[in-house]
């Protein structure tokens, strides 16, 4: 006799909620934007950063009357950096907060399992930081668009640099999944093209380390043994840190080798590392916060420098910059309906503080500029910065239109 | 050969902090009989505690020596308040408590931190590196390679000839009659519960200038614990070294010959070891 | 039970049957996407209280059978296999063959050994998602733009709007639970608790303890390979997340928040789960902190679950009436 009743307790609970269930809101007064971001976990200073690039550009928007004269709300979603979660939490944008665009997505693995989803709500979206060439390629759709670098254009740099040094060996060491590898292969083909004698180590010559690997010692060892003239670092955030650190302490930087880290310029790890980044390396980002002396660049480092007291790092001005696309994308199209903004974003052109971009209309990834640099000591900066600093023009760097493989008719 | 050298080096080095994690999980287990998920947690907050001693002070022997012994403090803490009541339940619930432990710290310390990485500097005495065949080798490292057998040592040591070290290797092999006899036992897991977080956190001081310090720290070292606890035998002192290096050199040379099961490697150590020798390499019979 | 009681039981089950069958037509989308991420993870998590509540073994590798259910039928969904009872079949077979392997070598251990064995076979087979890239996708998953359809005779039913994967996913979960019901329920239940209860006793009296282990693991990894399936299809994607031991931690979670000694109990956790996650996420991006906060009371103090601990007040309170 215990098990009904306790049964129909259950059932009135739930026809209660079923009664109680939220009614999504009608009232669509302010412009919504929903960002998706790792907000929590390991890797959450991403979306922190992200947080507050997308805040600062929101109040600025506001304060001069909003888009199109209506203010702007912003919804932040934990994407956690899993894929299924990140759907959750685009669903729950779309469908219970109803916003007008979506802008966010850390991890590649993340932005290509989400991707294919994007068309079903309907909704633009604009990723500001996975580098996954596939979703500019060949799972582009209608609605998606990237306002960053992808990984093409930054290998593609990286290989142009790699084919002005003297380095005649490669070989890598970088994250053991998809961005690791892929980052390695791009390199080999666009070196190849343009430098046909170089000489890449072997597959069980090159270093892969899993994602939650603290020590890197015995990868270095690795590289260090098999004597290659560069080195190819795709390491980020705390992995790269540790690699840094314990490489300098193995005497790897002082071994005359090339050195090129492709996310080596993130403001995290400058940050984090100080004065114990070597001196003299290339290194790469998405955005520099002195690549340009742009009124808009000025502006936007000084504001950001003042409200959170660091300098902007490349997620902080890529989520700064989609809210400016979107206000750029609205005005074109004097709407905000989701149907015009995706055809607005397509072939947009923009001056953002990173510099001018064109959303290329035949697969929806910017023409954005690739950025290298040396590290050099200044005492005017906590961290290090660049100098020499190198600007790759987006024509140069950017594979044409009819190699990615996207076709959106 | 050459290679050989550095290898076994590193693999050394990684096995012996290892060790400092794991062997603190092992004694918990054999006197308490709680596997402690959040163990990888103590040792994250024993990174962060030492690394706020060490900037408030500037010192990093200071905050070796202060930091540990707070996290310890806290452990005791919890012990008495929380996992104190689950000790007569199935192993499940107590892993959960400690999992649910886990979620709580592991947030905690991203709240309190943030979620950005910092760095520790080995302390002078210990910075720099050496001369290693054509290689240079940093000192710290070689102090991590002493730092785990000295620690391990000492703790052997405590437990053999000390009378505390009597009174708890008692408790663990019969509590009833260790009660019966007058020894009081709550106390006793509390500071045996200390002892193990005070471990854990040691580990985490030593790592700190080795690696960086962030809110993933303690998610990367628990399961590799776990699989050396298990593999040494559980609550068993020398498994724990043992397993503990033999995890380390897998890992490093693995990196040789591996290729892609590289990531595989620990679970494979741990079926296989479970599967022919169910208690582990040193265990005692259940 | 009395008869009474039994018709009340089911009187009740059939309410909330049509209860759920009216789901979408009450619930904003949002919500009946929940649901049915609910009816998902409740699947996966009664499958693993098959294993954990009616066995007493604590299984930390479930989301290797998830994940490879999932991973069979996007590999066969992207090869263009054209039926889905067929997707679904494979996958669920798949899946099983799996677990009497893995399980085959696990069944002999109790308690902590069998919960890291699983464990270990669970992250060799994350290991392989991750790692075989040329077939699973590597770490980036598979992701999938289109479903085929569910066809019954004369019919073509698209899974592309979410009601209709409501109503799918409902379908496949009431089949599973229905399965799993005949099975606690049956002699070989009755024998799964004995197994628990006193494992010398049974193996007395003739009994072969591991394969009646080896049975309810390769049910439960078949089941958990179905979750894995409409996990696949709800989201359309499949990625080795799906198999970290993190993963196989959400089944065990989501058991303990409503109590294993019901049969419906981790089901309720898992709504419970998803619910008090939806709420928190409201207002504060620490929503782990939150659940480790409300985990521990619940472990030290309700070890029976929150539903468990209803079940038992409920019973307690008439006793004392009658």
């Amino acid at each position: 006799m215990r098990k009904p009743r306790l049964s129909w307790i259950l059932v009135a609970f739930l026809l209660a909620g079923l009664l109680a269930a939220p009614v999504s809101a009608l009232a669509e007064k302010p412009v919504k934007m929903g960002f998706v971001y790792i907000m929590s976990g390991p890797f959450s200073t991403y979306g922190q950063f992200a947080k507050q690039g997308a805040q600062l550009a929101i109040d600025e928007i506001n304060a001069q009357g909003g888009i199109l004269g209506r203010q702007v709300e912003a919804y932040f979603e934990d994407s956690t950096g899993k894929a299924d979660v990140a759907v959750r939490a685009i669903r729950k944008l779309v469908y219970q907060n109803g916003v007008d665009v979506l802008i966010g997505l850390d991890s590649s693995g993340v932005a290509k399992t989400v991707v294919p989803t994007i068309p079903e709500m309907k909704t633009p979206l604009i990723i500001t930081h996975a580098a996954t060439p596939d979703v500019t390629g060949s799972l582009c759709n209608k609605y998606t668009f990237r306002i960053s670098v992808n990984i093409n254009q930054n290998i593609k740099a990286a290989a142009l640099l790699a084919a002005e040094s003297q380095a005649q060996t490669w070989s890598t060491i970088g994250p053991d999944y998809a961005f690791g590898h892929q980052s390695w292969e791009y390199f080999k083909k666009y070196l190849k093209e343009k430098k046909p004698d170089a000489v890449f180590l072997p597959d069980d010559k090159v270093a892969f380390a899993p994602i939650k690997t603290t020590d890197f010692s015995a990868y270095i060892t690795k590289l260090m043994e098999s004597k290659p003239d560069g080195v190819l670092v795709s390491l980020w955030g705390g992995n790269l840190i540790d690699f840094v650190r314990q490489a300098d302490a193995m005497g790897f930087f002082q071994s005359g080798t090339q050195v090129l880290m492709t996310l080596g310029a993130a403001t995290e790890v400058l940050y984090a590392l100080g004065d114990k980044m070597p001196e003299g390396i290339w290194v790469g980002t998405r955005y520099w916060f002195l690549g340009n002396d742009t009124p808009q660049n000025v502006a936007f480092r000084k504001a950001y420098q003042k409200r959170f007291g660091q300098f902007p790092s490349y997620n902080a001005q890529g989520a700064y910059a989609a809210v400016l696309t979107y206000k750029a994308a609205a005005e074109k199209a004097k709407s905000t309906d989701k149907e015009a903004i995706a055809a607005a974003l397509a072939g947009l052109t923009v001056t953002l503080p990173v510099g001018t971009i064109t959303l290329r209309p035949e697969d929806h990834q910017a023409l954005t500029d690739a950025f290298w640099g040396r590290t050099a000591a200044d005492s005017a900066y906590p961290i290090r910065i660049l100098k020499p600093f190198k600007v790759f023009p987006a024509q140069d760097v950017t594979p044409p239109a009819d190699t990615t493989g996207c076709n959106l008719r | 050969m050459e290679a050989f050298a550095v290898n076994l080096l590193n693999g050394c080095s990684w096995g012996m902090l290892l060790f400092l994690i794991a062997v603190g999980l092992t004694t918990v287990f054999g006197v308490l009989g709680v596997l402690n998920f959040a163990h990888g947690s103590f040792f994250m907050l024993g990174a962060y505690g030492s690394m706020q001693i060490m900037h408030l002070f500037n010192s990093f022997w200071l905050g070796l020596l202060v930091g540990p012994a707070l996290i310890a403090l806290l452990g005791m803490a919890l012990e008495m308040g929380l996992l104190r009541r689950v000790y007569g339940r199935d192993v499940s619930y107590q892993l959960l408590l400690t999992f649910a432990l886990l979620l709580v710290l592991d947030d905690a310390v991203r709240i309190i931190w943030g979620p950005a990485y910092h760095v520790v500097e080995a302390p002078p005495l210990l910075a720099g590196s050496f001369a290693f065949f054509t290689h240079s080798y940093p000192v710290y490292r070689l102090f991590l390679v002493a730092a785990g057998p000295l620690l391990g040592l000492c703790l052997w040591a405590f437990f053999r000839f000390t009378h505390w070290g009597k009174i708890i290797r008692a408790a663990a092999m019969d509590r009833d009659m260790a009660e019966g006899v007058g020894i009081r036992v709550p106390l006793l897991f509390t500071l045996v519960f200390g002892l193990g977080t005070w471990l854990a956190a040691v580990g985490g001081a030593l790592a700190a200038p080795h690696q960086s310090v962030g809110p993933s720290m303690g998610e990367r070292v628990i399961i590799e614990s776990f699989i050396v606890v298990v593999v040494g035998g559980l609550g068993s002192f020398p498994g724990a070294f043992v397993g503990a290096l033999i995890l380390g050199l897998i890992e490093s040379f693995g990196t040789v010959f591996a290729g892609r099961a590289q990531m595989a490697l620990p679970y494979i150590l741990l079926a296989v070891v479970l599967l022919l020798r169910p208690r582990g390499l040193f265990g005692r019979e259940a | 039970m009395s008869a009474r009681g039994f018709s009340g039981s089911v009187i009740a089950t059939l309410v909330l049957l049509a209860l759920l069958l009216l789901g979408p037509c009450i619930l904003p989308i949002y919500w009946t996407m929940i649901v049915t991420e609910i009816f998902i993870m409740g699947l996966f998590s009664m499958s693993f209280n098959l294993l954990f509540g009616f066995s007493g073994l604590l299984s930390f590798g479930q989301a290797g059978f998830f994940g490879i259910g999932a991973y069979t039928a996007a590999l066969l969904i992207q090869t263009g296999f054209p039926s889905l009872w067929l997707i679904i079949f494979c996958s669920v077979l798949v899946a099983a063959l799996f677990a009497l392997a893995i399980g085959y070598l696990c069944v002999r251990r109790d308690e902590i050994f069998f919960a890291m064995l699983t464990l270990g076979f669970g992250m060799m087979l994350f290991t392989i998602a991750h790692n075989w890239r040329e077939l699973t996708g590597g770490s980036d998953g598979m992701p999938l733009c289109s479903v085929p359809p569910v066809r019954l005779p004369g019919i073509e039913w698209s899974l592309f709007p979410p009601v209709h994967v409501y109503y799918f996913t409902l379908f496949w979960t009431a089949a599973g639970v229905f399965i799993l019901w005949r099975v606690v329920r049956s002699p070989f239940g009755l024998m799964l608790t004995a197994v628990r209860e006193n494992k010398q006793r049974l193996a007395f009296v003739g009994a072969d303890v591991s394969r009646i282990r080896l049975a309810a693991f390769v049910i439960a990894g078949g089941l958990a390979g179905l979750a894995g399936v409409l996990f696949c299809v709800f989201n359309r994607m499949a990625t080795p997340d799906f198999m970290h031991w993190a993963f196989s931690a959400r089944p065990v979670l989501m058991t303990i928040l409503g109590g294993s000694g019901v049969f419906f109990g981790p089901a309720w956790g898992a709504a419970i789960f998803f619910c008090l996650e939806q709420l928190v996420t409201a207002f504060t991006e620490n929503w782990m902190i939150v659940l480790g906060l409300i985990l521990i009371p619940v472990v030290i103090f309700f070890p029976q679950g929150i539903v468990g601990t209803l079940v038992q007040w409920l019973g307690d309170r008439k006793e004392s009436r009658s």
